[in-house]
């Protein structure tokens, strides 16, 4: 006869993170469902528990994170029982005080009985194999074809058996299950998770959807011209006999607001744009120095608007110019290049 | 100190003698902008011939003196004080300060190592290990720095009355249009060339030519520790590329670009009637008529448009800059760094350095000889 530690009660704390490393060790005390572990309800007696230390210790230590605890008591047992100790539990022996959470545990029969926490040994550790609990999760996830963390819906046939049960009449390890069992939908096909992707994913597409149907609604805009929000580009900038005053090279700023002086040159009047053709900026007209000049990069141009100085590389532009019932019409949409030789255009201005 | 006290009187005697206009018409001569290029160019070239000599603490306390005593009289002339206490302006005596100061720190302790280096002793970084944890450290001091300086510009803001102007009106532009200060130096590159040489792909060339400096240069000296004497071309080209060609061409819009962007003295006062004289020649010009006494084509011959034939001088001098010069840099000046970094690398390397070099010749074309475009060819938007 020897004395050897049997364990009578097993539970699961909070934290199963539903790795399938003890159902691997232990399939007949561990049910792994979809969001924590039960004990299964054979496996709460200790009858059934006994037998069965060695694979629960295994699995205790396999765990990753800790999460399995037991209670035991030791008991003498035949050397038969014995022929074949656990070399996991003989090792995770020495250590077990350490970290160990004080298991209260009054309704056990043996007064003797010490919490006892799955400590990994290091001895394990330190005879150079990996981790058991590394190589547990990696059983673990190769069993049933690497598919053991899913297609597991409603664990074995005691879970259905607990799902008609009211959760007040389940041992406590299955309590949890049945409360938690509660926040699931009803369709047995649906589970959270796939509630949740498959939501997650019909927002996504509607959003994806949206956002491009409202994008290509919008694009068409671009498609259309502006012309409600453009203003008009034919101006009157008065009659004739306002300007009949000015000799050739003088500039008449009135219109500038508009983008536009009006011009003398030798029997021509003329509408000159206003913009600068080197990057956009707005000369200033300097009647001492008669000439436009750029304050933005030093750009000069001649009272008719060929440029002389810095770095504009052509000169001002011109508009249409007309004559309509006796008041001159600029019209801002037709320009005029000197370059293209454009200004002997006769649209390019008025003769007095 | 006696030297800064000998400046002061001086000064003094200078006021008092009245030849305070003289030393101003000085400086606003040599601040010319082919002048102060120059000179700027050739202080660079003494700092980096003597800066072990130079950068010795004494030397650079007294230079710090000088330019503050400078800058402070400067101050006293009214056209002077009117730019540099403009709100935008702020910043530049700022950056001169703090780049002097950098630049001085870099030095100094490159001077130092190469010392070190050459009498065999341990350099300044050696045994040092002041590795820091990023998490905490770094991130605790990337906050508290980024909280300081929000603080500050707040602070700033407030009591400079940071400058908002009056609302956009499209038909009047400010007389001078200036950028913000730090893209200065863009600016001035767009009365050389083309905006979109200026504007795109200068910049474009800088970003680009930044990015590929790790790839070009794989050189490991100079990595954790400071030395000039290792590293001469590469520092040598920084100075070039960020002292000259950005910093001083910041002072330059900054103090010497005036109304209708024409260049005055820092105590001219900024008159916008001032005549100034542009008249710029492009290359096509010179070579047609003055050299061939003859007019610009108008015609087009073997088979190229008027306005290709009228460039080509100027059309082959830039494939000669840039097609012909590499190779013939490549055997002479630059042929042992050739040899180390290899045809890819050197070709990458030397058309970044044409490039840039093409900057400052182009300027000085400009403001030396009225020079226009090498390539003008406005038909194409291709104005060089």
């Amino acid at each position: 006869m020897a004395v050897k530690e049997q364990i009578v009660k097993v539970w699961i704390e909070e934290g199963c993170i539903v790795c399938d490393a003890c159902e691997t060790a232990a399939p007949d005390v561990f049910d792994v469902q979809d969001e924590t572990c039960e004990i299964r309800p054979d496996a709460l007696k200790m009858e059934f528990t006994k037998p069965r230390t060695d694979s629960i210790v295994e699995a205790a230590e396999e765990c990753p994170v800790d999460v399995i605890k037991f209670d035991v008591v030791s008991e003498e047992v035949a050397d038969a029982a014995l022929a074949a100790p656990s070399p996991a539990a003989a090792e995770a022996a020495p250590v077990a005080s350490a970290p160990a959470p004080v298991a209260a545990a009054p309704s056990e029969p043996a007064p003797a009985a010490v919490a006892k926490s799955p400590v990994k040994s290091p001895a394990v550790s330190v005879a150079g194999a990996p981790d058991p609990a590394i190589q547990a999760l990696l059983r673990a996830a190769t069993a049933r074809g690497g598919m053991a963390g899913r297609s597991r819906d409603e664990g074995g046939p005691e879970a259905r058996e607990w799902s008609k049960k009211r959760a007040d009449d389940l041992p406590p390890d299955a309590r949890t299950s049945k409360v938690m069992q509660g926040t699931r939908g009803k369709d047995a096909g649906v589970t959270r998770r796939g509630l949740l992707a498959g939501s997650a994913a019909a927002i996504g597409w509607a959003a994806f959807g949206g956002t491009t149907m409202v994008s290509g609604v919008a694009f068409q805009r671009f498609l259309m011209p502006n012309v409600l929000e453009e203003p008009d580009p034919k101006i009157r900038v008065g009659t004739v006999s306002q300007y009949a005053q000015m000799v050739p090279g003088e500039v008449n700023e009135d219109y500038k607001p508009i983008g536009v002086w009006m011009i003398r040159t030798e029997g021509k009047l003329a509408a000159l744009n206003i913009i600068c053709t080197h990057l956009g900026c707005i000369p200033n007209w300097l009647a001492n120095d008669r000439k436009f000049k750029c304050p933005c990069h030093g750009s000069g141009f001649y009272p008719d608007g060929i440029n002389f100085e810095g770095p504009a590389p052509r000169p001002l532009e011109r508009f249409k110019i007309s004559l309509i019932d006796g008041t001159i019409v600029v019209d801002r949409s037709k320009k005029f290049q000197f370059e293209k030789g454009e200004w002997d255009n006769s649209d390019s201005y008025l003769s007095v | 100190m006696i030297e800064s006290m000998n400046s002061l009187l001086a000064g003094e005697t200078l006021l008092a003698s009245g030849g305070v206009e003289t030393v101003k018409n000085a400086i606003n001569w040599v601040c010319q902008p082919h002048w102060f290029f120059v000179l700027s160019c050739g202080v660079t070239g003494v700092f980096l011939g003597g800066y072990r000599a130079l950068t010795r603490p004494a030397v650079a306390l007294f230079a710090l003196i000088a330019f503050t005593i400078a800058y402070g009289l400067s101050a006293m002339d009214a056209d002077f004080l009117s730019i540099i206490i403009k709100p935008d302006n702020v910043p530049i005596t700022l950056m001169i300060y703090l780049f002097g100061f950098f630049i001085w720190l870099g030095f100094r302790q490159a001077a130092v190592n190469d010392e070190n280096t050459e009498q065999g002793r341990p350099l300044i970084e050696a045994g040092s290990d002041d590795k820091v944890l990023v998490w905490p450290d770094l991130v605790y001091i990337e906050l508290i720095a980024m909280v300081l300086c929000t603080v500050f510009i707040i602070v700033w803001a407030v009591v400079l009355r940071a400058p908002l102007e009056q609302p956009a009106d499209p038909s009047l532009a400010p007389n001078p249009a200036k950028a913000p200060w730090y893209f200065l130096g863009l600016q001035e590159l767009l009365v050389y060339f083309d905006p979109w040489i200026a504007g795109v792909l200068l910049p474009g060339l800088i970003v680009v030519g930044l990015i590929a400096v790790p790839y070009l240069d794989k050189n490991p000296r100079g990595n954790g520790y400071y030395t000039f004497k290792e590293r001469k071309f590469a520092i040598s080209m920084f100075m070039i590329g960020f002292v000259i060609l950005w910093l001083v061409l910041i002072v330059f819009g900054t103090f010497l670009r005036g109304p209708n962007w024409n260049f005055f003295g820092p105590y001219e006062y900024w008159d916008v009637h001032r005549p100034a004289a542009l008249l710029n020649i492009n290359l096509s010009e010179i070579f047609w008529v003055q050299w061939l006494n003859q007019g610009i084509p108008t015609e087009g011959r073997w088979g190229l448009p008027h306005f290709v034939y009228r460039e080509l001088p100027g059309i082959v001098v830039l494939l000669g800059y840039f097609f012909v010069l590499p190779v013939m840099l490549r055997v002479t000046v630059f042929k042992r760094m050739g040899d180390q970094i290899g045809l890819i690398r050197y070709s990458l390397l030397i058309m970044l350095f044409l490039w840039m070099a093409l900057i400052p010749i182009k300027m000085v074309l400009r403001w030396g000889w009225n020079f226009k475009y090498i390539v003008g060819i406005t038909e194409w938007f291709l104005n060089f």
